[in-house]
């Protein structure tokens, strides 16, 4: 751990003492309560609310730079411009169709925008989202089933005496969550929620516990200290 | 190794049979849990989980919302994921509402977009969720004229991928008024809420796609119906022959180790 001695700019400074100032705020409310002087709960509410407004502004200078990008790759016809004009279709088609056919959708009451175009568009919506962004997304995911599977296949080799009760334990929780095995003998069940009860869970509470002081420790230092290092 | 895999994932599926599972406790805990509430209940189910890990999560949230409505109980559907609205909608339109009726019985307020927000709920939940998905106000649901509060509610389930959820809700529902939280997670998620199981936090754990099947399974022996309603009980035979492929070839990777490291002693 490196001691920073250089000193802090006008703006690093500016910036500490409003990190500070907020995260000891956000620690106050919690502790303290004084609803006839002021209600700090409120104030934390409404703080918060900025905070969402300033994340999807986040959000939206993400598109704007996406479009950005992928427009000058169209403009200058770079090697792949054609899937930058896939991207940017996708993009705002999904947008214009959820915006009317979603649950968020802008005008789900038909106040301003007309009804027959939200009809036109829901089945559409639905199509992309049910039929095509939850399909894709479920596949990609389902990849991880077969790095798994080789993934265990090399890492599960009982080479000293941590890795064979690794090994075994790891074999147990397996054959107890396979239904099959499950139905041939009981007792893979009864294994199963023993380790799951005892040895991990006594594991996974100190994982808890040191997690919590890390980021206890890690949260203290960043109120103190800016530009950490 | 990986055309086997998908042998073993792919028969299964097409041969559409379906295995009625042993029940684990933290399944059965969550489903006596629900079988206990009294009448007229509120219920807040909440949808956390993204597209992604749709076939581990959606089948649980088909199962237990279809419990919910076999019971006399109110429930609302909320979601501190963006993909959460929709995904309830899909849940919405798949199980068997009876005569229940939309905006007395149930209602889906959408998404909870911050933590004050949620917050807020606690105490009026018409002033900080003003609209539901459907643009209707949400002061005029009889079901919140009824409960305008999150503190009258009786239980919590949340379907969360990453735990933020689930840990959002124990701090700022549970901490402070009691309400019983249970959770439906993913397979690699599920050892961590066993402190949490185990401490009493939560009321019960479902623990991936097998649960919805054990789940199929307590409402079929109870209410005689539902067996498939999530794929999930069909989904149990490519499970198992999955897993055991795995592990026949974790035991043939060491068998394969051990005679080399002896082969390579039999050299020295």
């Amino acid at each position: 751990m490196s001691s920073d001695k250089k000193k802090m700019t006008r703006e690093e400074l500016g910036l500490q003492i409003i990190i500070f100032s907020l995260g000891f705020f956000y620690a106050i409310v919690y502790y303290v309560a004084a609803p006839g002087i002021v209600d700090l709960q409120a104030v934390s509410d409404q703080l918060l609310a900025y905070i969402t407004a300033v994340l999807t502004a986040a959000f939206a200078i993400g598109v704007i730079n996406i479009t950005r990008v992928h427009v000058i790759n169209i403009k200058r016809k770079r090697a792949t411009w054609k899937y930058s004009v896939l991207l940017l279709v996708c993009l705002y088609a999904m947008a214009v169709f959820s915006m009317i056919a979603s649950p968020y959708a802008l005008d789900p009451q038909a106040t301003v925008i007309p009804a027959s175009v939200i009809a036109f568009s829901t089945p559409i919506w639905e199509f992309l989202y049910y039929k095509i962004l939850v399909n894709i997304n479920s596949s990609i995911f389902s990849l991880l089933a077969f790095f798994i599977a080789s993934a265990a296949y090399r890492a599960f080799k009982a080479r000293s005496f941590e890795s064979t009760i690794l090994l075994v334990a790891g074999l147990l929780v397996v054959l107890g969550q396979t239904p099959v095995a499950d139905l041939v003998w009981p007792g893979f069940a009864a294994i199963r929620d023993w380790i799951l009860a005892f040895p991990n869970t006594a594991g996974q509470r100190g994982i808890l516990i040191g997690a919590a002081l890390g980021i206890l420790a890690f949260s203290a230092r960043r109120l103190f200290r800016y530009p950490w290092g | 190794m990986y055309l086997l895999l998908l042998l073993v994932i792919t028969v299964p599926v097409l041969t559409h049979s379906v295995i009625l599972v042993p029940i684990s406790p933290t399944t059965q805990a969550v489903y006596n849990f629900i079988d206990k509430l009294p009448p007229n209940s509120l219920v807040v189910e909440s949808f956390d989980y993204a597209t992604s890990v749709v076939p581990e999560l959606h089948p649980q949230a088909i199962v237990v919302t279809q419990q919910l409505f076999l019971r006399p109980l109110k429930i609302l559907f909320v979601a501190l994921d963006p993909n959460g609205p929709p995904l309830a909608d899909a849940v919405l339109d798949t199980v068997n509402k009876g005569n229940r009726t939309y905006g007395v019985d149930y209602a889906n307020l959408g998404w909870i977009p911050n933590t004050a927000t949620e917050i807020g709920m606690i105490s009026n939940i018409a002033q900080f969720l003003p609209l539901d998905t459907h643009g209707t106000s949400t002061a005029s649901l009889p079901i919140i004229k009824e409960f305008p509060a999150v503190k009258q509610a009786a239980f919590v389930i949340t379907f969360d991928d990453d735990s933020s959820a689930l840990y959002s809700y124990l701090q700022y529902w549970q901490g402070t008024f009691n309400i019983s939280v249970a959770v439906g997670s993913t397979a690699i998620q599920a050892p961590g809420y066993m402190p949490l199981y185990n401490s009493g936090q939560l009321v019960g754990v479902l623990i991936s796609i097998r649960a919805a099947a054990e789940y199929e399974a307590l409402l079929y022996h109870q209410y005689n119906c539902c067996l498939g309603i999530s794929g999930a009980s069909s989904a149990m035979l490519a499970l198992s022959t999955a897993q055991f492929l795995i592990i026949a070839m974790v035991v043939f990777a060491n068998v394969g180790y051990f005679i080399g490291r002896r082969s390579a002693k039999k050299v020295e």
